[in-house]
This record gives structure tokens, sequence and C-alpha cells, in this order.
């Protein structure tokens, strides 16, 4: 293992860290959000042009061949900003799902587009019940001459609004075993959306299908078979969330040193309180060891088997995300009452903490995910021996 | 950023695994239940490893060490643990080693060194005063110049091993007129000499390896000073500096889990596994995470290694405090998961009586709770866990 920064590696952040800086101040962020469109199209043409939407897709359908690692050193940069621009939804979730859900034919017909941002891809995977968790699906498809009739209402998709695309899951009828994945035209007749805003001020909606109509070859890979896939697109998906969340650590850790040290109270500056000094050790403790953990994610999405990445990811959201609060939690308490404030940043790091904890399920979900894996694992060995 | 596996380690680990299958004696895997093995045993283990060439792991092979790469002494560690081999002397091949091959001249590494790689030498640690503790530099302990000799008056504590060890490495003040950091010296004493007394200290894990040890008059050979007089802080700093990695003591952490999933494995409560108690699974869940993530911060901190920068020092620190703490919490699950009988004083192995009949599971949980007595003293030892936060706050910050 290397943990330095390659040169392209090194471009590829310093690139992103450019766009972050000249696009995404704290006042040029505000407006974006205030103009309640998750980010604008020119940003998402930058992301293009830069690639960085076709950074980790596969060469052979437009993309550039990269690893979960630049998804990972993208994504870092974009939290550091609070970037409300899709990137998690439509750049890494949904592609990562159509890349591993898809067919040779199925990838040519919507990767390349996807790659260049002509188009855009949103995955439709979790339902109110559901929590996060992929396997719950009560979206039903029945076959129907030729083709499929999706029904059902899924949630929270990210950057569904601009979405040229959904892939959605769904359970064959009258089979109930298998989740099957579906590439939708968000134009289709019957499909509709209910616009989200989250607490971040980015977007999401509520994607709903009454008698929507696919045909045949908008079913991905085989029938039932989808799971696998979706937990892969997620587990990519987790790891660029995690990334995300380690960026925004960063950045509200720096806003809290350089806080301590210019505010006064008692005649002294703040952070010479060894109460204050120690919170922030805790803080970038804390930092380090999501950092760890992301890199340990990314390590088994890169060399191990399908169970040990699942268990990675679980692992990795649950860490990361408690992480996250914590330091983003603790940043606004050492501001005192300016970190209560809209018109300051700290809380903005803290509501994006919040939100990438409800979504691909929260940390005590990964934590129960965890423990089952180890459950089976000790009644498998316990059965070997 | 390259996070796939190096097959060249992998080839190591194999290599190291093979060593310790055929030369490591059966009778000597029993696992080190605290930071140094029993003298005959590690004396034994030392002479194997120096007759393959291994007498000095950590070393550069410019001073006669295997000249291995910080990765490679990791393998080295965690396939020792795990196979149970016995430690070797930490404190000559961490701590007054590396000082030696950097500040002593070519008669102190002869007579010195030798005997480390030989097993005859073993060393203990003469940092900490009464009056002394995180606040090192206030030490009183002192050495006069009287013609060829220091002559030493004072007393250290917490000297672990003092009562089995032939050496001392120590920090003296030859000169108490200047700021306080500039009048410390690095001493050297023979343990034999007239005028050392040591008396144990019994920790709260019912052991004994911690001692005061009192130094009344006692000669020294001006010949046993390393460096100059006053270099004595400047040498500490770099002791301390060495190693970070290995504060986390990943090896043992592996070992806590590797026995507490054989522990709750092979454990029943009521007419189920405990494994299937889901508050048992969800803790074990969350340490195995934070493990996970401690290791990865291990690989990290050693890839720093030449790295001597502010952030590379707090990354040392971070590592310490979150390591010991686990140890910690490792260490107190393995005692509850023992049921009623965690509450039970098993006689440590360092014990003297042991009772005629024998007690229900005694050899299975013999020195489970004393590992985790003995553990309250790691976000101790080593920089508090306070300290560490304020060198953090210091390097990082600031503050």
């Amino acid at each position: 293992m290397n943990f330095n920064l390659d040169s392209e590696q090194q471009i590829l952040q310093d690139s992103v860290h450019r766009f972050v800086e000249r696009a995404y101040g704290f006042d040029a962020r505000a407006s974006l959000v205030a103009a309640g469109k998750g980010g604008s199209a020119a940003n998402w043409s930058t992301f293009a042009e830069n690639g960085w939407l076709a950074a980790a897709l596969p060469e052979a359908h437009g993309g550039l061949g990269g690893s979960v690692t630049d998804t990972a050193l993208i994504a870092q940069q974009l939290g550091r900003g609070l970037v409300i621009e899709p990137y998690l939804g439509c750049a890494v979730l949904a592609p990562q799902t159509m890349a591993a859900a898809g067919t040779g034919t199925q990838q040519a017909r919507v990767l390349p587009s996807v790659a260049d941002g002509s188009k855009r891809l949103a995955l439709a995977y979790s339902e109110l019940p559901a929590r996060g968790d992929p396997a719950v699906v009560h979206t039903v498809a029945t076959p129907s001459s030729g083709g499929y009739v999706l029904n059902g209402r899924k949630t929270l998709v990210l950057g569904a609004q601009d979405a040229d695309w959904c892939i959605v899951s769904a359970k064959i009828a009258p089979d109930p075993e298998g989740i099957s994945l579906f590439l939708v035209d968000s134009r289709a007749a019957g499909l509709s959306m209910q616009a989200l805003h989250l607490h971040d001020g980015s977007r999401a909606a509520d994607v709903l299908l009454q008698d929507v109509r696919v045909a045949q070859d908008d079913l991905l890979g085989a029938p039932g078979a989808g799971l696998p896939a979706l937990r892969h697109g997620l587990a990519h998906g987790i790891a660029a969330l995690c990334a995300e969340l380690v960026g925004g650590m960063e950045r509200a850790i720096e806003l809290t040193a350089e806080y301590l040290k210019t505010r006064h109270q008692f005649g002294v500056a703040i952070g010479s309180f060894q109460a204050l000094q120690h919170r922030m050790a805790d803080m970038a403790a804390e930092l380090e060891l999501a950092r760890s953990m992301l890199y340990a994610l990314l390590a088994a999405l890169q060399n191990e088997g399908p169970a040990l990445q699942q268990h990675r990811a679980s692992q990795a959201k649950a860490f990361v995300g408690r992480a996250a609060r914590f330091v983003c939690g603790q940043a606004i308490q050492l501001h005192g009452g300016i970190g209560m404030t809209e018109e300051y940043a700290v809380g903005h790091y803290f509501k994006r903490a919040i939100v990438a904890e409800i979504l691909f399920g929260t940390a005590d979900f990964h934590d129960a995910r965890c423990a089952s894996w180890l459950q089976e694992a000790s009644l498998q060995e316990a059965w070997t021996a | 950023m390259d996070f796939r596996p190096d097959p060249t380690l992998d080839a190591f680990r194999q290599e190291v695994r093979a060593f310790l299958d055929h030369k490591l004696p059966t009778d000597l895997r029993r696992g080190k239940d605290s930071a140094r093995s029993a003298r005959p045993d590690l004396v034994r283990w030392q002479r194997i490893l120096n007759d393959n060439g291994w007498g000095a792991p950590y070393w550069a092979a410019e001073h006669g060490g295997t000249g291995w790469s910080v990765q490679q002494r990791m393998i080295f560690d965690e396939e020792s643990t795990a196979a149970g081999a016995p430690s070797q002397d930490n404190f000559a091949q961490k701590l007054v080693g590396p000082v030696l091959n950097h500040f002593a001249t070519p008669v102190q590494k002869a007579e010195h060194l030798p005997p480390i790689f030989r097993g005859e030498r073993l060393w203990c640690q003469g940092f900490s005063e009464p009056g002394s503790g995180s606040d090192l530099a206030s030490l009183r302990t002192q050495a006069l110049r009287d013609g060829d000799h220091y002559v030493v008056n004072g007393q250290k504590i917490w000297t672990s091993y003092g009562h089995e060890s032939d050496w001392i490495f120590m920090l003296v003040r030859t000169d108490t007129t200047v700021r306080k950091q500039a009048g410390i010296s690095f001493l050297l004493v023979n343990m034999k000499s007239p005028g050392i007394t040591v008396r144990p200290i019994v920790s709260i894990d019912g052991c004994h390896h911690l001692n005061e040890t009192f130094f009344d008059n006692v000669r020294v050979p001006v010949g046993n000073l390393i460096g100059a007089e006053g270099e004595g802080w400047k040498i500490t700093k770099f002791l301390l500096n060495n190693e970070h990695a290995s504060t986390a003591d990943l090896p043992t952490l592996r070992r806590f889990m590797r026995r507490i999933r054989q522990v709750i494995g092979a454990t029943r409560t009521g007419d189920e596994p405990l494994i299937s108690r889901h508050e048992v699974a969800l803790r074990l869940a969350r340490h195995e995470a934070e493990l996970e993530a401690i290791a990865t911060m291990v690989r990290r901190v050693a890839a720093m290694e030449s790295d001597h920068s502010p952030a590379a020092h707090a990354m040392g620190s971070m590592l310490k405090i979150r390591g010991t703490e686990l140890q910690q919490k490792l260490s107190e699950f393995m005692v509850e998961l023992l049921g009623d009988y965690g509450a039970v004083a098993y006689p440590g192995s360092h014990a003297a009586q042991i009772p005629a009949e024998a007690l229900p599971m005694q050899d299975e949980l013999r020195g489970i709770a004393a590992e985790m007595f003995f553990r309250r003293a790691s976000t101790i030892y080593g920089g508090t866990s306070e300290v560490q936060r304020g060198i953090i706050a210091k390097m990082l910050f600031q503050l």
C-alpha cells in the first residue's frame, strides 16, 4: 500500500480543489442553494469537461478506466466545499450500478453519454419501509406483452430531477424472490416525481411509478439477479460519501482551529483553554481514524471478494458517519452561538453529516449488518470445527 | 495512493511463518501476557532469532540489524505474536539500542551491542521519578562528576523489570544551573553497582513488573555517558520519536480480537452460543470496525516513519491515544465475556500461591483479567493520553 498521491492523482485532486475554490465560496454556494435547483448545468459541464464523471467508468464505454480511489479523491474535495451537485447520485451510485448490472449492449447504450455529461442517470432503489436497505423492495414489475409494467414509489432518489433515466429496483410478479433492475426513461408515461429539498441544500425526489411500461431490453442483466449489482453500486456510493465526509470534517476542523485563535473571552484567545484544545485533538483523531477506515474500504473494493467488500462498506458507513456527526457537531459547539447561524459555514457541515447518516442506511443499520455477518461467520466456524 | 497488496510482503510473511513453524519450540509458545516475557524464555528466543540473523529486527543493516522496512517489521511482530512467541527485550531493541546506534562511541557500541544480540544483557529504563511524571524534564536524580566517575543519587520509579535487568539507561541531572532540559544527561548504569536498591511495586493486575529503584552514591564510570553532558533531553526526544507506529500495539489488539471471537463462538448462554446474542454481536462488530480503522492507521503512520513533520508527529499521538483506548475496551470486553467467572481473581502467571484445588476453568481464564488491569497503564505510560492531546493541539493547530 502507498498512501501518497501519485502525480496524476495530485493533478486530479488539485483540479477539483480549484473548482471548489472558484465556484463554491460561501456566498456562491448560498446562491446555488437558494436557487433550489440542486446545482447548476454549468457546473455539471465543468465536471464533464474535466473528466470527473468519466473517471471511474470502464474505458470500453467512454470512461477513463480509473478506480474507486479516483472517485474518493473527487468526492473528498467536493465534500470540503459542501458541493450540492448530484455527483454522488448521478456520477457514482447510478453509473457504478449500471456498470455492474448491465449487459455490454446496455452499458454501451447508457454509459458513454453519462461519462460525457450529456445525459444523467439516477438510482431509484430505496423505499420508505426499506430505510436504505436495498433488499427491501415493494415495487412490482408485472410481465406484459414483451416487457414489464412497473408500479411503486421510490424514495430519496439523489439527483432525480435532472436525470434522463432512473435505474429502478423491483420484484417481478408473481415471483417474490430476487430483485431486478430496470432502466426507466424519466419521461415515460406514468412516471412522476415529487421534489425533495434536503437539509444540506441538495435535492432529491421521490419517483412514483404508475403503470410505467418498459421493454424487455430495459431489464438490466438477468431477472431476479439485480441485488449484487445494486450492492456493488451502493458500496461505491458509500466510498464516495465517506470521502465526502472526510473532506467535510477536514474543513470543519480548519474553520474551528482558526476561530479558536481569533475569538477572545476572559481576555485571552479561547484556543488557550485546555478543554477546547483536547476537544480539537479528539476531533482530529476521529478524522484520521475515519480517513483510515475509508482507505480500508478502498483497499477492499480493489482487492477483496464481494462478501468482504460489503462488510467493509458497512464498517465504513457506520464509522465514518459517526465520526462526521461527532466532528461537525463539536465544530458547532466550539464556535458557540455563531456556529448556530445560517450565515456561518460550520452548521452546514453538520447538516451534510445528518443527511449522510440517513443515506444508504444509518450507522446502527450497518452495525447490525456487520453483527449478522460476524454471527454467520462464527457459527460457520463452529460448524466446520 | 495505491491500495493493491505488495506481493513481496506476502512472500516475506510466508518466510516469517516458515521460520516460526520450524524454529519456535513448542514449550515457548505460550504467548506473552505482559510487555516482557519471563527472562529464561526471552533469552532462549533471542538466541534462536540471533542464530537466524534476526537478532535485531528493528535496526538498520549497518548496525547489524535485519534492515527490514517498517512494513516488514510489522509483519514480523504480527506473525510472532500470532504464533505465541516470547517477546524480545523491547527496552534494548526499541529504546536504548537505537540510541546506542545513533549516539554511542565505537567503544560503547563494542561494549553494549553484542550482549543485546546474544540475549546476555537485559535492559530497563530509568526516566520517571516520584516527582517527575508527565513533567519529565523536572527530574532531580543527580549525577555529580568525581574524577573518572559520576556519583549518582536519587530515585527512579515505574522501573519495569528492574528486578530482572542487568543494566539501566537513565536520565540524570548533571547541571542544576541551566534551563531544566539543558541540565539532563543520558547515562548507562550496571544494575549490580553498589548503592542500587530495587523495591517491588505490585500493580493492580496482581503482578510484579514495576519497581522503585534507589541510587545511593552509585559510582558510574564517565565512559558510560552517552553523547555529551546536557544532551540527555535531545536523546530522549530521539528515543520517544522512534517507532510511533508500534504504540497502538496492533499485534496485541489482533490477539485480543482472535481470543474474543474464540470465546464468543465457543461459549454458550442459555441454549445458544454467545455470538447469537445481539448485544454481544453488535459490540463485537463495533470493536472490529475500530480495529480495522486502527490497523490501517498503523500502516499510514508506519509509512510516515522518515517524515518528521508536525503532522506526522500528531498522527503518532492520535494512534497512541486510540490504540491504547482500544486495548482497554477489548480487554474489558474479554473479562465481561467470562460471565460470572469474570469477577474471580484467578492467580496470574506470576502469582506465588496456586490453590490446591483447581478453580473452575482456571487454565482457560488465567491471565485475562490481569491483562485487562494491566492495560490501564497503557494510556499512562509513554506519554499520557492527555499529554498526547496537548501534543496534537500544538502540532496541528498551534494552540
